[in-house]
């Protein structure tokens, strides 16, 4: 077992995940390092097809058919994940981390009932009588501001916010240490979206587990999150505080999505995107993958990916322009 | 009907032009009105015989010709209604669209239509299901030059299509014009789109949510074409979304609906920093808005959208109102004015 840093629940190192598909091995997570701290709440942002998800569910250990985890440590706690059995996984997967999906509205069986589909996974990993898994069941229902009446209701009978705080009270009912979250919100309006938000951070500052919180929407992860993550093209270029993320991004593509999102106060300006496309992960392109649709790119950028350059606060960046500027980071 | 008051914190050059084009907006030149619309839609079930979905009820409002309207409001609020009510894709079931002052007929002849089609056009919101996979670009595109009979020949229609992709970014357009909509992204997908609505050069553009579906970074692109075709063809937009920062970047007024009806309704300042409705208060307090810092006041709401079928009597937001009062639920209030232009429905 590889030597793990005090408090560190979840370390990943050099993690390369991807699709095994006819024409080559499509690379979605490519040499991806980072650390979670217990109750430390992770932001991870990028554009649709940047290898968000198949990072998820390598965390998981979730990927199945033509999708595997190539090399790379996932350590939970003093556990390599990515090392164990379907059985021994089994008996980890929701006991010590836990996933609340992308389709949540779809993931919930429409012919069995709530409350039986929370008891099913204490049944499944615990000796509890039945009115004691019920009782629990009931109990985190509550959490999540559903009243313990609708252990009996069936999905459809739940409203689309309803459901996704079933999906989170199921995600917490065996009390796992990380919750990984991809993309909760994303199919719900606004107002629920802001309510079920400060409920997932009211239950985290309760009962301090860690999240990581998958979303398209940086504006949103600003807020919420104390570590920010930017994922593009199966690589982080990106990560350190989400204050310091915000107020200073570093690398090109993180200052492009910070001007993709229109103010609600301040003056108007002129926003412009990004140009282009992200690239096609079966033939990603020498260097810095970013370098096509970069305005500073510099020969080099295309030439050879970049190292892992480190601010004083921790704050990293993969990015040529920071060469003679910063460190190295050596971790 | 709006006029924007201080121009000052518009920076750019080119934005003045866009947010003030005074000769346009000094004629009050009225080229979409709505008058008092309700569209009800009967559910014909076994146990629901005779229950409508009130949709859209009680719509007023009015648009000058170089303005853009915004409507704003949650999933099911009756937007996208009402902007397929405007394009006759749904006949009202009450009230008058008033279309260059002129009412829009109950029925109207084909020939009528295509005339009517011409002038106002549709930008839907899912770029991947309204594009015919069947097909490609250069048929999609050649379809409103053949309908609306805007060019003859085949090479001339070609020609036009061509046009079209330079205006809207895709170029060369010799790379696209003869690809399939699976083979775009959906960015392009959704400038092919913009393409296919802009060909007719129409008076009024109706969008909805045009960017919902598409990936952030590509947001932006898709807006900024569009303020940039209408500041070179001037023409009208009402615009569907339900992003209140989205809704200011792009438009001088906004409409906020909640459960089939206008909430408020004023310029994009007076809406959003001059709000008057507790309903628009609860939206702007959703909104994810980092530079506003990360400490941030806590939502007050309970409940959720209501039912459309058995809307709440009265003030239709009464039972998630944190100011609700005892008349709130007795009767429908009306549309009051708070300033020049800006109107809220509460009895506030």
């Amino acid at each position: 077992m590889m030597d793990m840093e005090k408090n560190n629940v979840l370390q990943i190192k050099e993690l390369k995940a991807g699709y095994e598909i006819k024409s080559g091995f499509v690379g979605a997570v490519d040499d991806v390092s980072f650390s979670l701290k217990k109750g430390e709440f992770l932001g991870i942002a990028g554009e649709s097809g940047c290898g968000k998800s198949t990072l998820a569910y390598a965390i998981m250990n979730l990927l199945r058919d033509n999708g595997c985890i190539q090399s790379g440590t996932v350590q939970l706690n003093d556990v390599n994940i990515a090392s164990l059995s379907e059985v021994e996984m089994k008996k980890i997967r929701w006991v010590d981390l836990s996933m609340v999906f992308q389709s949540a509205m779809n993931a919930l069986n429409p012919v069995l009932k709530i409350g039986e589909q929370l008891t099913d996974a204490i049944f499944a990993h615990q000796d509890l009588s039945r009115t004691k898994a019920q009782a629990r069941a009931k109990e985190v229902l509550e959490l999540v501001d559903i009243s313990s009446e609708r252990y009996d209701a069936y999905p459809h009978q739940l409203s689309g916010g309803m459901k996704q705080r079933v999906m989170i009270a199921m995600a917490l009912i065996l009390q796992p240490d990380l919750v990984i979250m991809d993309e909760p919100t994303t199919a719900l309006d606004v107002v629920v979206q802001r309510t079920i938000i400060e409920k997932i951070q009211e239950l985290q500052r309760q009962f301090d587990f860690s999240v990581i919180f998958i979303t398209h929407d940086l504006s949103l992860l600003v807020e919420i999150s104390d570590k920010l993550a930017i994922m593009y093209a199966g690589k982080i270029i990106e990560f350190g505080n989400a204050h310091d993320v915000f107020t200073d991004p570093l690398h090109p593509y993180t200052e492009g999505l910070m001007a993709s999102f229109p103010a609600l106060t301040g003056p108007i300006k002129r926003m412009g995107g990004i140009e282009g496309k992200p690239p096609d992960l079966l033939n990603p392109p020498e260097g810095c993958r970013f370098a096509p649709r970069c305005q500073k790119a510099m020969d080099i950028c295309r030439r050879e990916y970049p190292k892992e350059y480190v601010k004083n606060d921790g704050h990293k960046v993969s990015c040529q322009l920071y060469r003679e500027k910063m460190g190295e980071n050596h971790e | 009907m709006m006029v924007i008051k201080s121009l000052a914190n518009y920076t750019e050059k080119k934005w003045v032009r866009i947010m003030n084009n005074p000769e346009k907006q000094t004629k009050e030149d009225v080229i979409l009105q709505l008058k008092h619309v309700n569209k009800h839609f009967p559910i014909h079930t076994f146990r629901s015989y005779g229950a409508v979905v009130h949709a859209m009820d009680d719509v007023s409002f009015q648009l000058n010709r170089g303005e853009i309207l915004a409507i704003v409001g949650e999933s099911g609020s009756g937007k996208t209604t009402t902007a397929n009510v405007i394009s006759r894709l749904y006949i009202q079931t009450a009230g008058e669209v008033l279309f260059e002052k002129e009412p829009l007929p109950e029925k109207m002849t084909k020939k009528e239509e295509i005339a009517y089609r011409k002038k106002a056009q549709m930008i839907f919101q899912d770029p991947f299901s309204s594009l015919n996979p069947t097909h490609t670009i250069a048929s999609i595109l050649s379809r409103p030059f053949v309908i609306h009979k805007l060019a003859k020949g085949k090479r001339a229609i070609r020609e036009g299509i061509k046009d079209l992709l330079i205006q809207v970014g895709l170029e060369p357009p010799d790379q696209f014009i003869d690809k399939f909509p699976h083979e775009l992204s959906g960015g392009q997908r959704q400038r092919v789109n913009i393409a296919r609505t802009f060909s007719v050069n129409p008076e009024l553009v109706l969008a909805d949510e045009p960017t919902s579906m598409l990936d952030v970074s590509i947001r932006m692109s898709i807006m900024n074409i569009m303020l940039d075709l209408k500041e070179q063809k001037g023409m009208t937009y009402v615009y569907i979304t339900h992003d209140l920062a989205g809704a200011r970047y792009m438009a001088q007024n906004i409409a906020v609906m909640y459960a089939g009806m206008i909430m408020e309704i004023g310029s994009a300042t007076q809406v959003i920093n001059e709000t008057y409705h507790p309903y628009t208060k609860l939206l702007k307090s959703a909104a994810p808005a980092p530079e506003m810092g990360l400490k941030r006041k806590k939502l007050i709401t309970k409940g959720d959208i209501p039912s459309l079928v058995n809307p709440p009597s009265g003030c239709r937001f009464h039972p998630r109102c944190p100011y609700a009062q005892d008349i709130c639920s007795k009767e429908i209030p009306q549309m009051k004015k708070v300033d020049e232009g800006h109107y809220a429905r509460c009895v506030l």
